[in-house]
């Protein structure tokens, strides 16, 4: 394979452009500026990576988001940063060579390549709520990991579940890691994960030839280290006590603090208040709508989305934390009147006998 | 007219009693201000530019700032109760002792007096009933958890800190943090929960018999008629 320097001067990029895209990409994997002649001379002498990237049951908005990678271009990484060897569903019309061209590309990296997994297998059913190329998206995923150095969960599908392993989970939908367990796993968690978080995780394992600091959760420690709300900018209204309480009340115009409004950015771990969004425009928040946590393990089920509390299971009620503690307190105050008069009246009077 | 004598035992530890009032006054100071944290019923300054609202009464900032130092204090206050049941044999009173018959018997007693079958004054006589040798020990555990998952919360803020480093895990025991801030919010309402009780079987005690249960935590004596069948315990 050639080098990313030898694809880039395929491509016409003059040294000055190469020099200045290996100090940008330095800054978005988080490392100090320090590093950037290491990254240089990386780009100059590492081959390119293959890479193989498949998908089980998913909607697809992890893809989505990777093309709009901006710094650097989706189209940099995919062209000139890694060797995309296979995706099924970009290779759609292509057909039954590709498969053969997968097995080919394992065989010859055997051990070398890394394989990307968007999406999750369902285990129910054998499997067959998910097929690919005719088999059941599970034996597939298993079948692809065999050689793989590394495999990269994308999104959340991929790391926690997402949305078809929410309850009741029907199909039995598991994230990767549940499947395979014989290999370094890196989860890249978010409905979907940032651009320029994707395209940094892939360029930091092909430059440095190993896998992300990680946190205890697999997750790359400089991307998913902070939550939301320590680097959100309408944290001083929080601090401050001014909230939104409608989202159409003054405050939502003056754009005060989305926490009563149920924003789950002080329990979520993301980079979406610092690297924001279509190449640092916007993200949700600033957009005015609270955080609903879609990189955390379970977020469907931590809902309603905009309360700050969730419901607790009480027949025929609406009913959080609050509601249920007061209800019980009053009772068991209630309760303890009640008890204490009759105690008193039972231990009155002399003891019989 | 028979005339009893009553046996005046010195039960509580001044360690301990210092101990249950901080503790208590700590837990009030947790549960108000945690209440805000999780549902804030009323706005801070609001006509004030937020950075300079800080200054400005109760605002969200400070609440927390408050509840996170009343937190340190329930640690400290928690590791010294520690301390005290390692050095002396009475602050260990909070021991259960399924083990052994008394427990048991009284257990059966106690169940059969708070159902109004049995009179109070009838039946053995125990230091520490049975009921409350079962949950205190539940109190403590409610308590450190209040700690650990209150310290790990606070402590994510800095991943790689000391506080995250040490109680850190519990977000992820508790399948994140979004539930590990609902187990801290369900579990301080257990813990009000049983302060009211753990008041009424206080005043209910005293009011039955007597015998200086509400001043015990004051100043340490309770009176007995006999004997109390758990004495070795604080002997
Ligand atoms: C959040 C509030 C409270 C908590 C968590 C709490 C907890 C405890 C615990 C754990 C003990 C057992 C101490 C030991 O032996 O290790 C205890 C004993 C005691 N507490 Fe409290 N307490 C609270 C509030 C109160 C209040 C408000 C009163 C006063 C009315 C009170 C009166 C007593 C008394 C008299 C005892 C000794 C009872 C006995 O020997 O069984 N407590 N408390
Ligand atoms: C018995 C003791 C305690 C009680 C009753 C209590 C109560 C509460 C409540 C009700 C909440 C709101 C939960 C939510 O909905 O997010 C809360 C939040 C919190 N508590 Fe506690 N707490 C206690 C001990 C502690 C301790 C020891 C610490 C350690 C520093 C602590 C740190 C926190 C933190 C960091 C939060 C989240 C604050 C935020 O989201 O802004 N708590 N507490
Ligand atoms: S908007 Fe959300 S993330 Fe931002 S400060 Fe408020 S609660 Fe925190
Ligand atoms: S703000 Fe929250 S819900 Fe929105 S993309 Fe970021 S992590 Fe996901």
């Amino acid at each position: 394979m050639e080098t990313f320097w030898e694809a880039f001067k395929r491509h016409g990029v003059s040294r000055r452009d190469f020099i200045k895209f290996a100090t940008t990409i330095t800054g978005m994997m988080g490392l100090a500026p320090s590093m950037v002649p290491t990254v240089v001379r990386a780009m100059e002498t590492k081959p390119r990576v293959p890479v193989i990237w498949i998908h089980g049951l998913e909607c697809t908005c992890c893809s989505e988001s990777f093309i709009r990678s901006a710094t650097p271009l989706a189209s940099d990484v995919v062209l000139s940063m890694i060797s995309l060897e296979y995706d099924d569903t970009l290779s759609a019309a292509a057909g039954e060579p590709l498969e053969e061209h997968r097995k080919k590309i394992m065989k010859e990296y055997w051990g070398n390549y890394i394989l990307a997994v968007e999406g999750n297998p369902p285990l129910g059913e054998d499997g067959m709520y998910c097929i690919v190329a005719g088999k059941p998206f599970l034996e597939h995923l298993k079948e692809s990991a065999e050689g793989a150095k590394a495999i990269i969960a994308w999104g959340s599908c991929a790391s926690w579940g997402c949305v078809q392993a929410a309850k009741p989970n029907p199909t039995t939908a598991v994230p990767v890691d549940k499947v395979i367990t014989n290999k370094p796993i890196i989860k890249v968690p978010g409905c979907p994960p940032i651009a320029e978080v994707m395209t940094g995780v892939v360029m930091y394992m092909v430059l440095f030839d190993r896998i992300p600091p990680l946190d205890s959760q697999g997750r790359p420690k400089m991307f998913y280290g902070n939550r939301i709300h320590d680097t959100c900018y309408r944290r001083a209204f929080f601090n401050a006590g001014q909230f939104v309480e409608r989202f159409d009340d003054d405050a939502a115009r003056k754009g005060w603090c989305l926490y009563k409004m149920g924003c789950r950015g002080p329990t979520t771990y993301n980079q979406c208040g610092s690297i924001r969004w279509y190449n640092g425009l916007s993200y949700p928040i600033q957009a005015g709508h609270g955080c609903i946590g879609c990189a955390e393990k379970d977020f469907w089920d931590n809902g309603p989305f905009y309360e700050r509390l969730t419901n607790i299971p009480v027949p025929k009620q609406e009913a959080d934390a609050d509601r249920v503690g007061a209800v019980a307190v009053a009772t068991a105050v209630g309760g303890a009147i009640v008890h204490g008069v009759a105690s008193k009246l039972r231990n009155s009077g002399k003891k019989e006998g | 007219m028979r005339i009893e004598t009553a046996k005046k035992i010195y039960i509580f530890s001044p360690g301990l009693r210092i101990w249950h009032w901080v503790n208590f006054l700590t837990i009030i100071t947790l549960f108000a201000t945690g209440l805000y944290i999780g549902r804030a019923f009323f706005l801070g300054p609001t006509g004030v530019e937020a950075t300079y609202a800080y200054g400005e009464g109760l605002t969200m900032g400070l609440i927390r700032k408050v509840h996170f130092i009343a937190g340190y204090v329930l640690l400290a206050s928690f590791i010294f109760r520690l301390l005290i049941a390692l050095f002396s044999k009475r602050d260990r009173l909070v021991l259960p002792t399924l083990w052994r018959r008394d427990y048991w018997v009284g257990l059966k007693e106690i169940t059969l007096k708070y159902i109004l079958l049995m009179r109070d004054d009838e039946g053995h006589e125990y230091i520490r009933n049975a009921c409350a040798r079962t949950v205190y020990p539940l109190v403590y555990l409610a308590i450190l958890f209040m700690i650990i998952t209150g310290f790990g919360m606070y402590g994510m803020s800095n991943p790689s800190g000391f506080w995250a480093s040490l109680f850190g895990w519990i977000v992820w025991f508790l399948g994140g943090e979004f539930s590990t801030h609902m187990w801290h919010h369900w579990v301080a309402w257990l813990i009000i929960i049983f302060a009211v009780l753990h008041v009424y079987f206080v005043v209910r005690e005293e009011a039955i018999k007597k015998n200086g249960e509400l001043s015990s935590m004051f100043n340490g004596y309770k009176f007995f008629k006999g004997k109390p069948v758990d004495l070795e315990d604080i002997e």
